[in-house]
């Protein structure tokens, strides 16, 4: 293999989150990835592929359909010595598991005096924008991070897909991943063999002067075109990728807010009480407050449950068109 | 004592409108206070019963007690010892009393604060009990922090204070500029940090430069033509403040009139000797070449400098021009010209924009500030007269406009009550006009961005 090769490889979201699994399988026989339909059938949405045929069942297990029972048996591997990977088919039944995730394995390191812990990596298929509706669409990153206890990380690039997957791993704590389902196809450069991206650290994904954006999730991409479209009226916008919304990166967020005093969130799960809320105040709170030159700006989803009609699924949650008009107005003191 | 203008320390009391022991209303003139620059009505902040009045004539100093107000049910108490003192207390020892007083008075004065402080404290005046109409500040400790304006507070104090970004705050702080004169180009005229930049950029010399007989500043920076700036009448070159931003970096010279702003408040017989007036001043700046930008009466002028100085104007954008036409409307200049408070003011100057809500009460406070000194108001009340007589334009630059030689544009708000934009069409096919719907007579405050990037294309 030469550096060439290597820097221009590229895989899709789905096929570095594989690759990762794959190597975790291989190089570490504790690991052991759990969930509905992830053995023949390759997953909900094909991320688990083919595992089961490399690593036989005793490493690949298909669950029953309860969420709460095998979050419950993944809790119990993970308390006993095993590394699972439990993967929900989609983030919106987290809700079937929450005694599980938020009462079990958040809380008995911190309630056996640390005698023991739950390193244990939950994946999550989130977010809006394949028709699937009220039910199987939303982005609930934010109720998990409310809890001590548990990591969230929301990955938007493959590369970023499969070091945080490894990096959850080697976390002695329960790592949750939102991974957004339109992004399982987007293809990008992913590095070969094992590596890991620090969980809790922000990615700057564009430099700017003029305002921050700080987006979570697909919006990251969506921020970047918008940042892109700025450029023709010569607004310089910075793009930072959240990544990890618990422990959030408060140093970039901070820093980049003081640079360039305008501060915009965009995040796709509903805006009221979310994650954009906790960054907004966080900013509000520090000296970068002294630094704003204009009120902090949030967007999010709507008020409403994630809407079937396609044109009323886009309008549900943040858009280009939006975060341009937001950002041109903040950016040119309008706001 | 509000402070009412940002110099001052103290304020003389002239005359009360209102007897001892009258029940006064929220909004209610209470009383007329005089600066050494400013004559102005001060409002109730409260309702409540009227006692303890300073004497007419008495200083008193910003902060301190006027007079009390009671709720209509609370028994009237001794004259508290502050009340009319004519000295400020000194720090540490505030509120305690008059000068003079021994020591025994102080500690009546104390006792007595402590006693209404026993009785559940001095209260906020919306809560009905007495306060002194005053700011925190000199009455006891205790009592400043209960007094104090709290945010989300229904004081109209809190509706007065500057609206301004953190950084702008910050930046200001730093550079010891007070953020109350500052006309800010944000939202609801909020201050914010290009505002400040563009102030500090702008070095303003404590004692004017002059040309000719008129006070000049500049802006010192780029290496473009310079702009020099004519504002309109009744205004000054302080006007230009929200546009600058907008003009990038070169090089401004801004002029104020015979009578306006930092220059002298000469008699001016007719339009021909401002002209004259303007146009030496421009010849002592000594420019080879520049681009004038005029307002209202200054882009008359600027027309008639472009009809003598064709050589060194470059280009030219007359911003709601005078001297197109015979319509202006008169009322709108007079009550101006005869305007001595802010509250007369600004029902004036809301003629001039689109959206009146623009020109805020503490605006025209600070229009007013600018207008205080009689001789100004004399001499544009006199210039008024003799240009503008019988509420008409008495000169036509109409010829001046048809053999304008430097290229031109024209910037007219399509809503200006001051002067008709249709006079825009008076101009030759060569002059390009730019009108705005929903834009009054000052287009430079109400769109400055638009109007700079206008100014900014080359002709």
């Amino acid at each position: 293999m030469n550096a060439v090769t290597e820097a221009v490889r590229e895989l899709s979201y789905a096929e570095a989150l594989r690759e990762a699994m794959d190597i975790a399988l291989d190089r570490d026989p504790r690991v052991v990835l759990m969930g509905e339909d992830i053995g023949v059938y390759g997953g909900a949405f094909q991320v688990t592929g083919d595992l089961v045929h490399k690593y036989g069942t005793d490493r690949v297990m298909d669950t029953p359909i309860s969420e709460l029972g095998g979050a419950g048996v993944a809790v119990g591997a993970a308390l006993t010595g095993l590394r699972p990977i439990f993967e929900f088919q989609f983030s919106d039944f987290a809700t079937l598991a929450m005694e599980q995730i938020v009462n079990q394995a958040a809380k008995l390191r911190y309630m056996l005096g640390g005698a023991v812990s739950v390193p244990l990596v939950m994946r999550f298929p989130a977010g809006s924008g394949t028709g699937a509706a009220a039910q199987h669409s939303q982005s609930l990153e934010a109720w998990l991070a409310h809890v001590p206890g548990l990591k969230v990380v929301q990955p938007t690039t493959p590369e970023d897909a499969k070091g945080l997957l490894l990096a959850a791993l080697d976390d002695p704590d329960p790592v949750m991943i939102f991974e957004h389902k339109i992004l399982y196809k987007m293809k990008g450069p992913v590095p070969e063999g094992h590596y890991t991206t620090p969980i809790g650290t922000a990615a700057i994904r564009r430099t700017g002067r003029d305002l921050t954006i700080v987006a979570s999730g697909i919006m990251v991409h969506k921020a970047l075109e918008a940042a892109r479209e700025m450029e023709a009226d010569g607004i310089d916008a910075e793009v930072i990728d959240l990544r990890s919304v618990r422990p959030i990166d408060r140093d970039t967020i901070l820093g980049s807010a003081r640079k360039t005093g305008r501060l915009m969130i965009v995040h796709e799960a509903v805006k009221t009480l979310g994650i954009g809320a906790e960054i907004s105040a966080m900013v509000a709170e520090s000296d970068a407050f002294d630094y704003l030159d204009s009120p902090i700006i949030r967007l999010g989803g709507a008020e409403c449950p994630i809407p079937y009609n396609p044109e009323l699924e886009k309008a549900a949650v943040p858009q280009v068109p939006g975060i341009l008009s937001a950002a041109r107005d903040l950016a040119k003191g309008r706001v | 004592m509000p402070k009412v203008d940002m110099d001052m320390d103290r304020g003389r009391i002239v005359a009360w409108h209102v007897a001892e022991g009258t029940q006064v209303a929220k909004g209610d003139p209470l009383f007329d206070i005089e600066t050494d620059k400013a004559a102005m009505e001060v409002e109730a902040q409260a309702a409540g019963i009227l006692h303890h009045r300073a004497a007419e004539g008495t200083e008193v100093p910003i902060g301190k007690p006027v007079a009390w107000l009671y709720a209509a049910d609370e028994a009237v108490g001794p004259s508290p010892a502050e009340i009319g003192a004519s000295e400020a207390p000194a720090p540490g020892n505030a509120g305690s009393g008059a000068p003079g007083e021994d020591g025994r008075a102080s500690a009546h004065a104390a006792d007595d604060a402590g006693r209404r402080d026993a009785r559940g404290g001095p209260l906020h005046p919306d809560r009905g009990a007495h306060a002194p109409l005053a700011r925190a500040g000199a009455a006891p400790q205790e009592q400043a922090d209960a007094l104090a304006p709290r945010a989300g507070d229904s004081d109209p104090e809190c509706g007065d204070r500057p609206r301004a970004t953190p950084a702008a705050r910050a930046r200001a702080r730093d550079a010891g500029i007070d953020l109350a004169g500052i006309a800010g180009s944000g939202p609801r005229g909020r201050v914010q940090r290009a505002d400040i930049d563009a102030l500090l950029t702008t070095a303003t010399p404590a004692q004017p430069q002059r040309s000719g007989s008129l006070a000049v500043s500049r802006r010192g920076g780029g290496s473009g033509l310079p702009v020099v700036l004519l504002h309109g009448f009744g205004s000054d070159m302080t006007s230009w403040t929200p546009l600058e931003p907008h003009l990038g970096d070169r090089p401004l010279i801004r002029i104020d009139l015979p009578g306006h702003g930092r220059s002298a408040p000469d008699a001016m017989p007719d339009f021909a000797a401002l002209a004259a007036a303007v146009r030496a001043a421009f010849d002592d700046l000594g420019l080879a070449r520049a681009h004038l930008v005029g307002h209202s009466l200054g882009g008359a002028l600027a027309l008639a400098l472009a009809d003598t100085r064709p050589r060194q104007i470059a280009a030219l954008t007359l911003i709601a021009p005078a001297g197109l036409g015979p319509q202006v409307n008169g009322p709108a200049l007079a009550g101006i010209c005869r305007a001595t408070r802010a509250d007369s003011l600004a029902p004036w100057l809301r003629t001039l924009v689109a959206d009146p809500r623009r020109i805020t009460d503490s605006y025209a406070r600070l229009a007013m500030d600018a207008r205080a000194d009689p001789a100004l108001r004399a001499a544009q009340t006199a210039l008024a007269d003799a240009i503008f007589p019988d509420g008409t334009q008495g000169f036509d630059l109409t010829a001046a406009l048809d053999r304008l030689v430097p290229p031109a544009r024209i910037v007219w708000g399509k809503a200006d009550a001051i002067i008709p934009w249709q006079h825009a069409l008076r101009a030759p096919g060569r002059v390009g006009l730019h009108l705005f719907d929903h834009i009054g007579h000052m287009p430079q405050i109400e769109c400055p961005e638009e109007v700079g990037k206008i100014v900014g294309q080359p002709l």
